[in-house]
């Protein structure tokens, strides 16, 4: 087994707003190995980019709360440090790219300035060497005329070619982990295309670890090893990326996966999305998040959330489903025992 | 762990379900608006002050232009009494026949006068000083403080003085109010003053004269020298004609709203019109209007604001309400239209715009049924916001002479009269001031409220 | 950037052509003979006048002359029908310069305290500080300028009788100390709007996604603020200085007023007041020609500033 690079144990997170206070994370633990991908997956406000910004330290406190849990980066304790510890990790050792590349950039500000910025500040270098290795990185995310486009400013650029800025900003430090918050959704659909196949051809060059943040399916398939599937501020189901896709062990797995386009398989197939939506996470239920949607929930699941099963070696459900009385399923993999 | 029961699950609640109750826009944007503290707060001063403007006159029956030279420039108080006495009748003073009117040795020091004191009670009509003769002195200063002197060089105003030993009396009837002064009497060889001085505090009784107070009816029956009677009541105080202050300021928020509320509504209405034809039918016409409306912006604004009120008609120290509201109209309509064009010019681009015209709506039907409904909102936030602004120009043109002129009061040109007494009577600045400071905060106060109120709503609809 | 600018230069042009010639006609629908109506004219400089002007010439030919006597780069604005011999032009030259003094410090004055001030607010958000401030915000905006001008003379007349003697003059002009509490006070209106657009634009930024990108870059917390919040949230600021520079200059007529500063503006009201129409008229447009210049001015440095304007 490959060496464990980040180590989350059991964080949960918690917003304080006028209407109460919302658990947007519960209990949530994860690994990331070294030169991995780790995926997590869910729809819009389940709680993925509150994990990972969490980690970064990037929720702003308040309204946000660490209630619990630790996040071990090569064995050293990063939840929750003040902001002068946090910056000798951010952008060295975890670099970050978001969601929308047309804001994320300084608007006023060059596009090498800013990838410059991150290495005069972190590595101490003049304002010249720092540019002219803000070029060599942008060259190496495949940006035509490096030199040029260097002095550019965001608006000058495309998404995509922002989204490359971006990475190549992250990639200043040479991290050992880039966390990637659902990087593609912004793009058209070819230019999804071009910036994975950037970020897997840097991971494998640099051996770094990559946490993707995403709801497509498509995506985390073609690039991710292990995977994370989250709801309702919990990760009910994880393991490699073979056991989420063919032996889905939690009904919400098997939902989005009815939910995806496939090009094998049945061609008239329908796409059957999942009726309702996600639990109000300001009064969470007691039992499993997913009874109200489940068409598979029993008493049970009403009654008390379900505990963790572990089916494989790292693959973990949390579904009644596995418990030894339940009623078997034609489509869950159940632990075989 | 209790036993669980992995029967199938009995649900009664519907998934899809919509929990919020459906609000129409207003309804909406009324419940945003009561909950904030600030402009709820700021409605209710809108609606006292349209109290104040349009219920004040009646409940309060003073003339603004009536003189009340009894009380010129009083601060504010609660009523006043008055001593009645009779008209005035010169005094001939005090010579004590056995004193020598000159000195009869030059002396290099005298004693300062004792005794100092007035013959009788001192009122607002007169004070009447009498003290002891000094030995050795040739005549007397006589000073008045408001404060108590510190020393020989802190006598206050001089008021005149006596030219002989023996005459040891004097009459003050300099502007006199009723409050403390303090007197001193110097003596004087003849021509210069010797170091010593003696200070009495005097508190005159403020006095009417019979006759005056039969003219002003304030003269109840039986009523004679003596005794006393109640001047006429002025809570905010008077000006420095000793008109009423508070009679004046609802004078002048008649003129003062008026053209704050008028004005707006005005030029909005037709910068609604200008900017919504401009944005509803765009293109040549639009570049066209708005290029003109550039122009207008461009000009400079109070000095075109005072050009345009002489032009029409009314010179310097002439009233004019009508030209300021004409001027007001012809400059500050622009900002509304270009408002109006932008969001005109969204709208037109919405989808449900297209579905309607394709469904045959007319340009009547488009611009009654859709276009106006989602433009008042911001309408009605650019008519909060203009008020305060009228009032403001209409403060500062009358400040400068340039608006409404006397004797028709305005908060503004009561500003202008009271910075002149400032120093002495604040009052008479610091009530209008107040008023203008009130009125604007309290519509820019609810503009921000409806600005909230309204633009979250539109947020959560697009 | 060049065509940029000489785009906005014509368009100026054309803008104050067309000041001028609203100068025109208003000025020609006060009722009254302008000759007529001052006594202080002799023949002589009548004669003149009427030459210069062709006052007798039909009105389309009196609005050529008008405009021909207003080209640069001689332009000029005539004689004054009040003070006799003295030529607009030189009323001009000898006031303006109080004026603009008065108007510059009040614009820098408002502009760095506007800053600073929302830069505070935004930073102790719902805190003391920027309770406080924002309290002081909403009396600078709901309070006319001829009030804090009054209690500006006000607290000077205090300060000096505190301090025995003369410390800062209550009035006129001519050293440093004379400038300050009239720029101050002419600055206040438009530093409380400034500081209140400040605010809401920094509260703007602080939630933009750049700012998170910086963080997670592991800058510093103050060089986040100086080198990316704060440059981004001034952007704004800066497009209302232009109009602003308007609302300043003329504002400067009462401050001019009540501390008796002999500026441009003092000058004015009392041409107006004395119906003076070739000072009225020189000076409306004089003006408008500087205020237009100076919002051209404005956007200009705005285009430095953010890079959108300056490449496009």
């Amino acid at each position: 087994m490959s060496e464990n690079i980040l180590e989350v144990t059991d964080l949960s997170v918690e917003f304080t707003t006028y209407g109460g206070t919302v658990k947007a994370v519960r209990d949530v633990s994860f690994n990331v190995e070294r030169g991995k991908t780790l995926a997590i997956v869910g729809e819009s406000g389940c709680g993925k980019s509150v994990t990972v910004q969490s980690i970064m330290g990037l929720t702003p406190t308040p309204p946000g709360k660490i209630t619990s849990g630790s996040a071990k980066l090569n064995g050293r304790e990063i939840l929750g440090l003040p902001t002068r510890e946090a910056n000798q990790f951010r952008g060295v050792e975890i670099g970050m790219i978001f969601q929308d590349p047309m804001t994320s950039l300084n608007p006023t500000m060059t596009i090498g300035d800013q990838i410059a910025e991150t290495l005069m500040v972190h590595r101490g270098k003049s304002r010249r060497d720092a540019f002219n290795q803000a070029v060599e990185l942008l060259a190496r995310t495949h940006i035509p005329e490096a030199t040029k486009r260097a002095k550019q400013y965001p608006f000058e650029f495309s998404g995509g070619m922002l989204q490359r800025a971006m990475i190549a900003q992250s990639l200043a430090c040479g991290p050992a982990i880039l966390i990637a918050d659902e990087p593609t959704t912004a793009l058209d659909v070819t230019i999804q295309a071009q910036i994975l196949e950037i970020m897997l051809e840097l991971q494998r060059t640099e051996n770094m670890s990559i946490i993707l943040i995403t709801h497509d399916l498509a995506v985390v398939a073609r690039i991710a090893d292990n995977v994370a599937v989250m709801y309702a501020g919990e990760i009910i189901e994880s393991g490699s990326v073979d056991d989420i896709f063919y032996q889905s062990a939690h009904p919400y797995t098997v939902g989005l996966r009815s939910a995806m386009p496939s090009n094998t398989g049945d061609r008239d197939k329908q796409l059957l999305p999942i009726a309702g939506s996600p639990p109000d996470l300001f009064s969470p239920p007691k039992g499993c998040g997913y009874y109200a949607r489940c068409p598979y929930a029993m008493e049970a699941c009403h009654e008390s959330a379900p505990d963790p099963y572990t089916l494989t070696e790292g693959h973990i459900a949390r579904c009644w489903l596995h418990h030894d009385d339940a009623p078997p399923t034609d489509v869950i993999h159940r632990v075989t025992r | 762990m209790s036993v669980l029961d992995f029967s199938p699950a009995r649900r009664t609640a519907q998934i899809e379900q919509l929990t919020r109750p459906s609000l129409s826009y207003w309804q909406d944007a009324w419940i945003r608006l009561r909950k904030n503290v600030r402009a709820i707060i700021s409605l209710y001063i809108i609606i006292l002050l349209g109290i104040f403007t349009a219920l004040g006159p009646v409940l309060w029956q003073v003339d603004p232009a009536l003189q009340d030279l009894n009380q010129v420039s009083q601060p504010p108080s609660l009523p006043k009494t008055a001593i009645l006495v009779g008209q005035y009748e010169p005094w001939k003073g005090i010579v004590i026949e056995d004193f020598p009117p000159e000195a009869i040795e030059y002396l290099e020091m005298v004693d300062a006068p004792m005794g100092l004191r007035t013959s009788d009670h001192p009122t607002t009509q007169r004070v009447r000083l009498i003290w002891n003769p000094v030995h050795g002195a040739s005549g007397y200063n006589i000073y008045r403080n408001q404060r108590y002197p510190e020393d020989f060089n802190d006598l206050g105003l001089p008021l005149g003085g006596t030219f002989a030993g023996n005459e040891v009396s004097y009459e003050d009837r300099l502007s006199l109010e009723s409050r403390s002064y303090y007197y001193s009497v110097v003596p004087t060889d003849g021509f210069d003053e010797y170091e010593s001085f003696s200070v009495v505090e005097i508190i005159p009784r403020t006095s009417i004269t019979l006759d005056e107070a039969r003219s002003r009816g304030l003269l109840p029956e039986g009523k004679t020298i003596g005794e006393e009677v109640s001047l006429k009541f002025h809570p905010f105080g008077t000006d420095y004609l000793g008109r009423d202050i508070m009679a004046r300021l609802m004078e002048g928020a008649r003129v003062s709203l008026f053209i704050g509320i008028f004005a707006p509504l005005f030029y909005v209405l037709f910068g609604v019109i200008y900017g919504g034809f401009a944005g509803y039918f765009g293109g040549q016409i639009d570049a066209l209007l708005m290029r003109f409306a550039d122009f207008v912006v461009a000009l400079p604004f109070l000095l075109f604001m005072i050009l345009f009120k002489i032009a029409f008609g009314i010179g310097p120290g002439e009233s004019g309400i009508v030209p300021m509201l004409i001027a007001l109209v012809l400059l500050s309509w622009p900002s509304t239209a270009r408002l109006v064009r932008g969001q005109v010019l969204k709208i037109r681009e919405q989808g449900y715009i297209d579905a309607a015209r394709l469904l045959g709506g007319r340009h009547h039907y488009l611009v009654l049924r859709h276009i106006i409904p989602n433009t008042i909102g911001v309408i009605l936030v650019t008519l909060t916001f203009a008020v305060p602004f009228a009032i403001f120009t209409e403060a500062f043109l009358s400040f400068i002479g340039m608006g409404v002129a006397p004797p028709h009061p305005s908060w503004g040109s009561m500003c202008n009269e009271g910075v002149k007494t400032m120093l002495s009577h604040p009052h008479e600045l610091i009530f209008p001031a107040v008023f203008i400071s009130i009125t604007v905060l309290a519509f820019n106060l609810l503009g921000d409220g409806l600005t909230e109120a309204l633009d979250s709503r539109m947020r959560a609809r697009e | 950037m060049i065509v940029y600018t000489l785009k906005r230069l014509l368009a100026g042009v054309i803008t104050v052509w067309f000041i001028a010639t609203a100068t025109f006609i208003a000025m020609h629908q006060v009722p009254g003979d302008p000759l007529l109506n001052d006594k202080a004219v002799s023949a002589e400089i009548r004669k003149n006048l009427e030459r210069r002007y062709g006052l007798d010439k039909p009105i389309t030919h009196q609005y050529l002359i008008f405009l021909r006597n207003m080209l640069p780069p001689n332009p000029d604005f005539g004689i004054s029908f009040t003070q006799q011999n003295r030529r607009v032009n030189d009323i001009i030259k000898d006031h303006f310069p109080v004026s603009a003094i008065l108007g510059l410090l009040a614009i820098f004055f408002s502009a760095a305290g506007g800053v600073l001030f929302g830069a505070l607010t935004a930073i102790y958000r719902n805190r003391l500080p920027d309770i406080v401030i924002m309290f002081l915000v909403i009396l600078g905006i709901s309070v006319p300028s001829f009030v804090f001008a009054a209690l500006g003379q006000l607290l000077l007349v205090n300060v000096n009788s505190l301090m025995g003697y003369s410390l800062i003059p209550v009035a006129g002009w001519g050293s440093f100390t004379h400038m300050l509490m009239p720029s101050l006070v002419l600055g206040l209106g438009t530093m409380a709007l400034l500081t209140r657009l400040m605010r809401t634009s920094m509260l703007d930024v602080v939630n933009e996604d750049y700012i998170k990108t910086a963080r997670a870059k592991g800058l510093s917390p103050q060089r986040i603020f100086f080198k990316h919040q704060l440059r981004n949230a001034i952007l704004p600021v800066i497009t209302v200085l232009g109009p602003q520079i308007a609302v300043i200059t003329t504002g400067g007529f009462i401050v001019e007023l009540v501390f008796a500063i002999p500026g441009l503006g003092r000058y004015f009201v009392q041409a107006v007041q004395q119906l003076d129409y070739t000072v009225i008229m020189g000076t409306t447009v004089f003006y408008g020609a500087f205020l237009v210049f100076m919002v051209i001015v404005v956007d200009i440095l705005y285009g430095f500033i953010d890079p959108r304007v300056r490449v496009q």
